[in-house]
C-alpha cells in the first residue's frame, strides 16, 4: 500500500498515475482518459487518493494548518494574516478570519456565507476548509451544485512544473468553477467558461443540455492538452513531498510599497531564502501537514515544532543535546546585548522586517491585495491598507486556554490594520458589524457618488457624510449605527449630531506579528549602537504608526509605537535620555573601579611587603 | 532560589545584629528613643572636624543614601515582587550607581590607611605564628577588639566586592560579552549585591558601635 509515509529514501516519487474525477451521489470515480467525452475535471481528492489511501488520507491531510481554519476545534495558535474585506465605496476594509483571533470577524458575522467566502478569498487558498463546507442556505445550493466543492488541490503546493499556474486557479474560483479550478491551473488542462454564468438547472455531468446560443461559450468545458496521456492512459505529474518556494510565494508574497513601489527587484528577500534555504526547511509537515508556523510556543502535533523556532536552529537547547547550527544556522553571539532584552524582546524585533523609520510603511500582500492574480490592481495604495513595523506587545492573554501562557509577553515587528466598517452598538457598549449586503444597499446609496482619488484607494469621506449614512441605517432598522475607522468610533447623538469616541475597543487595530523578511544579521537592529532603539527619536519607540481611514481628519493623525508596547510616555522618554549619560556612567564606574583597584593593590602590596619583612627579619637572625 | 537565598541571609544578618546588639552592650543611651536619637547624632558633621573630615563624612553619608537606594531599588523587586528591576526603579538604580561607586572610591583613597590592619587586630594570630613558626613577631598584649578587625574587615570586603559588582555591570554594556556570559555578569551582579550588601550592613553597624564605645 502506497501512502505518504514515506520508506527513508530521499529520492522523489515519480508520480504517473490515472486521473479519476470527482465522485458524484455515492457513485465510483470514473476514470478520465484520453477518450472521455465530454472531458472531466480531474478531481485532485480521487486522483491522488488513489494511491494516498483513498479517504482516510485526505481525512486528515484536510486538518492540517492550511485546511483546517473552519474547524472550531482547533487552537487557533497566534493571530495571523487575516483575509480583508474592502469596499471602497463604503469605506469598508474589515478584517475576516474562521479563526478565532481577536480582532478578527467570522465572515458569517458579516453575512458572508462560506460559498460567498470562497469565491472572493478561494484564489489564494489551496482548496479545503470553506471550499467543501455544504452550504445550507436554499438559493446557493443549486449553485454549490453547479460549482462543486473547492476541493484540497494537492498540486497547489506540490506541482514542480513550471505550466502550473495558480493565476488560472484565481481565475476560475472567481467564476465558482471550483471543481473545474484544479484542472484549470494544471499544466495538463485548460479551462474555459464560468459556471457562474450558468442556470440554476445547469448539470455539469450533461453540458450539451445547455442550448442558449449566448450561454454556450460560457459552458464549463475541459480541453486536455495532446499528448499528456500515455498509453495506459496515465499522466505524468512533477509532483514532490519538497514544495518548491514559488509555490508558496503565490499565496505569501509581500512588497514594501513605500519604499519598493511594486518592483520585486529592488526588495531584498529574506536572508534565508537567499543563503540557499527554502520554505519547507523550517515550515515542515508530514502527512498530517500540520504545518510548522515556526512561533515560540506554537501548539503543534507535529514532533518538530517545538524545535523548529529561530531560537530552536540558532540557539538550541543550551541544556541538552546541541541542536543549535541545524541546518547550518549560525549561532548567534550577540555581543553586548544585555540578557533583558532576549526576555522583552522577540528574535524577530531585532531581526525581521524593514528598518523602522520615522513612520510606518505599507505593505502589499499577496492573499490582501491578490496580488500574482489576472488583472490585478497594481497601485501602490490599493485598499486594504496594512501598516509595518508596528512594534507591539504580544497580548497578555494566550488566544486559547489550551495554549501556554506566552513568554513574556514580548515586543515584536507587526503588520497592522486599521478595520473600517458599519455596525451596531449594543447595551454594553460591544459592536457588532453590519452585513456587509445591508451596508452595500443602504450606505452605498447613501454615499453614492464617491470617487477614489486614485483607482483602489479610499473615497475620501467627509463626516457629514458619515452622519448621512449612520442615519440611512438607522432609518433601515438599525438600532444605535455607529461607523468605526481609523481608531475612532462614530455614533448619532440623541439630537442627530455626529459623536466620536477614541480608542473604543471595536476600533482598535488588528495587529499580526511579522516572521519575514529576515535581515542579515549586520541589518539587525543593535548591531550598531545602543541608540539605534534607546534614543528620543528613535522609530523603535517614538516612530509614528500611520492612521488609515477614508475621513482625511482621521487619517492624518499618527500614534506613537510605544503605544503599541503599552508603555508610558514618561517612562519611555526618560529611559531614551539616560543613554546621553550613558558615556558619563561608564567613565564614571570605570574611573572609580580604577582607583579601588589600585588602592586594593597598593594596600595587598603592602600588607605583602610587611609579611616579607617579618619572614626576613626571620632568616637574618 | 536567589530570592529565597537572598531573604534567608538578610534575617540572618539582622538577627544576628540584634542578638549583638543586646548581648554586648556597648554603652551610651540604654533609652530606645534616645538611643535612637544618639544613633542619628552620630550622622551629623562634628564642628571639630577639619574641611577634609567634613568632606569625608559628607562622602560617607552620601555613600550611604546611595547605598539604601541602590539596596531598595535593587532588591525591593526581586525579593518582594519576584521580577526583575525594570522602569522607573532601574533609571533611579543606574541614576545613583555611579555617585555611589564615585563615593566608594573617595573613601577608599581617604579610609584605606586607617582601616590597615595592626598587629593589635588580631593577638591570637600573632601568639598563634609565633608559636607555630618560632617568628620573632612583636608581642602585643593589649585586649582584643573584635569589632575593630571585623569592622576593618568589613571595609576591605566592601572594597574587594566593589570590583566585581560595578565591573559586572559596566563590562556588559560593551560589545564584549555574548549571552552566556552577559547571564553571567548578571548573575554575578546580583550574588556580589548580596554579599556587598551584608558587608555594608555590619560595617555600618560596627561603624555605630565602634563610635558609641569611644565615646561611651
Amino acid at each position: 500500500m502506497i501512502t505518504n509515509r514515506g520508506d527513508g529514501s530521499r529520492a522523489p516519487a515519480v508520480h504517473r498515475i490515472p486521473l479519476y474525477a470527482e465522485a458524484l451521489f455515492g457513485e465510483k470515480r470514473e476514470q478520465i482518459t484520453a477518450e472521455t467525452d465530454p472531458a472531466l475535471p480531474f478531481s485532485p481528492k480521487g486522483t491522488c487518493s488513489e494511491c494516498h489511501v483513498y479517504k482516510h488520507d485526505y481525512d486528515i491531510i484536510n486538518k492540517g494548518w492550511h485546511f483546517n481554519s473552519t474547524d472550531p476545534n482547533i487552537v487557533p495558535g497566534r493571530p495571523g494574516q487575516p483575509w480583508v474585506y474592502v469596499d471602497a465605496a463604503t469605506g469598508t476594509q474589515i478584517p475576516l478570519s474562521y479563526r478565532a483571533w481577536p480582532g478578527t470577524f467570522r465572515p458569517d458575522q458579516v453575512g458572508l456565507s462560506a460559498f460567498q467566502f470562497t469565491q472572493r478569498f478561494g484564489r489564494h487558498m489551496p482548496g479545503g476548509g470553506p471550499g467543501e463546507i455544504e452550504t445550507q442556505i436554499d438559493d446557493e445550493i443549486p449553485r454549490q451544485m453547479i460549482s462543486g466543492n473547492l476541493e484540497i488541490n494537492c498540486l497547489a503546493c506540490h506541482n514542480r512544473h513550471p505550466a502550473q499556474d495558480q493565476a488560472e486557479f484565481a481565475a476560475n474560483v472567481a467564476k465558482q468553477n471550483f471543481r473545474w479550478a484544479a484542472t484549470a491551473s494544471s499544466e495538463i488542462a485548460s479551462v474555459s467558461g464560468s459556471a457562474e454564468k450558468m442556470p440554476d438547472t445547469f448539470d455539469p455531468a450533461m453540458p450539451d443540455t445547455v442550448t442558449d446560443p449566448e450561454l454556450i461559450p460560457q459552458v464549463p468545458k475541459v480541453t486536455y492538452h495532446q499528448g499528456i496521456f500515455d498509453h495506459k492512459d496515465n499522466v505524468f505529474f512533477d509532483v514532490s513531498g519538497s514544495v518548491p518556494a514559488d509555490r508558496c510565494y503565490f499565496c505569501h508574497s509581500e512588497i514594501n510599497v513605500t519604499e519598493h513601489g511594486t518592483q520585486k527587484w529592488e526588495a531584498d528577500q529574506d536572508v534565508h531564502m537567499t543563503s540557499g534555504m527554502t520554505c519547507t526547511d523550517c515550515h515542515r509537515e508530514g502527512l498530517e501537514h500540520n504545518t510548522i508556523r515556526g512561533y515560540e510556543g506554537e501548539v503543534n502535533p507535529n514532533a518538530l515544532a517545538t524545535k523548529t523556532t529561530c531560537k530552536g536552529c540558532h540557539l538550541g537547547d543550551e541544556k541538552g543535546r546541541p541542536e543549535g547550527g541545524r541546518l547550518g544556522a549560525p549561532v548567534p553571539k550577540h555581543l553586548g546585548i544585555p540578557a533583558v532584552h532576549f526576555e522583552r524582546l522577540t528574535c524577530t524585533a531585532c531581526h525581521s522586517g524593514p528598518w523602522p523609520a520615522d513612520t510606518t510603511y505599507q505593505v502589499k500582500t499577496a492573499q490582501a491585495h491578490a496580488l500574482g492574480t489576472h488583472n490585478v490592481n497594481k497601485e501602490p495604495n490599493a485598499l486594504p491598507h496594512i501598516l509595518y513595523p508596528v512594534f507591539a506587545k504580544e497580548s497578555e492573554a494566550a488566544v486559547d486556554p489550551n495554549e501556554p501562557p506566552l513568554r513574556g509577553p514580548r515586543i515584536g515587528p507587526n503588520k497592522l490594520i486599521w478595520p473600517s466598517y458599519w455596525g451596531t452598538r449594543a447595551e454594553d457598549g460591544t459592536v457588532k458589524p453590519v452585513e456587509l449586503a445591508g451596508v452595500t444597499e443602504v450606505v452605498g446609496a447613501a454615499l453614492k457618488g464617491l470617487v477614489p482619488a486614485r483607482l483602489g484607494d479610499w473615497a475620501e469621506l467627509k463626516e457629514e457624510q458619515v452622519g448621512q449614512a449612520l442615519k440611512a441605517l438607522a432609518d433601515a432598522g438599525q438600532t444605535k449605527p455607529v461607523y468605526v475607522t481609523g481608531g475612532m468610533l462614530y455614533q448619532l447623538k440623541e439630537d442627530g449630531s455626529l459623536a466620536s469616541e477614541k480608542n473604543h475597543p471595536a476600533a482598535a487595530a488588528y495587529v499580526w506579528p511579522v516572521a519575514h523578511s529576515v535581515r542579515p544579521a549586520a541589518q539587525s537592529l543593535g548591531v550598531g549602537k545602543c541608540t539605534v532603539c534607546h534614543a528620543t527619536r528613535s522609530p523603535f519607540f517614538f516612530g509614528k504608526v500611520a492612521v488609515d481611514s477614508p475621513i482625511v481628519a482621521v487619517s492624518n493623525l499618527t500614534r506613537p509605537q510605544y503605544e503599541f508596547q503599552k508603555a508610558k510616555h514618561a517612562r519611555t522618554w526618560v529611559f531614551a535620555m539616560s543613554f546621553i549619560f550613558r558615556p558619563w556612567f561608564k567613565i564614571i564606574t570605570i574611573g572609580s573601579s580604577a582607583v579601588i583597584g589600585i588602592v586594593l593593590l597598593l594596600y595587598g602590596l603592602k600588607a605583602l611587603g610587611a609579611v616579607a619583612r617579618v619572614l626576613s627579619e626571620q632568616e637574618q637572625r | 532560589m536567589f530570592q529565597t537565598v537572598a531573604i534567608v541571609v538578610f534575617l540572618v544578618t539582622f538577627i544576628g545584629i540584634a542578638v549583638h546588639w543586646v548581648l554586648t552592650p556597648a554603652g551610651g543611651p540604654r533609652c530606645p528613643g534616645t538611643g535612637a536619637i544618639h544613633v542619628f547624632s552620630l550622622l551629623l558633621i562634628e564642628q571639630r572636624a577639619s574641611l577634609l573630615g567634613a568632606l569625608k563624612k559628607l562622602c560617607y553619608l552620601l555613600a550611604m543614601v546611595c547605598f539604601l537606594v541602590l539596596a531598595i531599588t535593587g532588591f525591593w523587586p526581586t525579593l518582594v515582587r519576584g521580577e526583575h528591576i525594570s522602569g522607573f526603579l532601574m533609571y533611579i538604580h543606574a541614576t545613583f550607581a555611579p555617585i555611589f561607586a564615585l563615593c566608594l572610591a573617595i573613601l577608599a583613597l581617604t579610609w584605606a590607611g586607617s582601616n590597615r590592619f595592626v598587629a593589635s587586630d588580631c593577638p591570637w594570630l600573632q601568639r598563634l605564628l609565633r608559636r607555630v613558626t618560632r617568628l620573632r613577631l612583636p608581642a602585643d598584649d593589649r585586649p582584643w577588639r573584635c569589632s575593630l578587625a571585623i569592622y576593618k574587615l568589613a571595609f576591605w570586603a566592601i572594597l574587594f566586592l566593589a570590583l566585581p559588582l560595578i565591573l559586572s555591570i559596566v563590562v556588559s554594556m560593551f560589545h564584549l560579552l555574548g549571552t552566556d556570559w552577559q547571564h553571567l555578569t548578571l548573575a554575578l551582579h546580583r550574588w556580589t549585591s548580596l554579599v556587598f550588601a551584608v558587608a555594608v550592613i555590619i560595617h555600618t553597624y560596627l561603624a555605630i558601635r565602634l563610635r558609641m564605645t569611644s565615646q561611651a
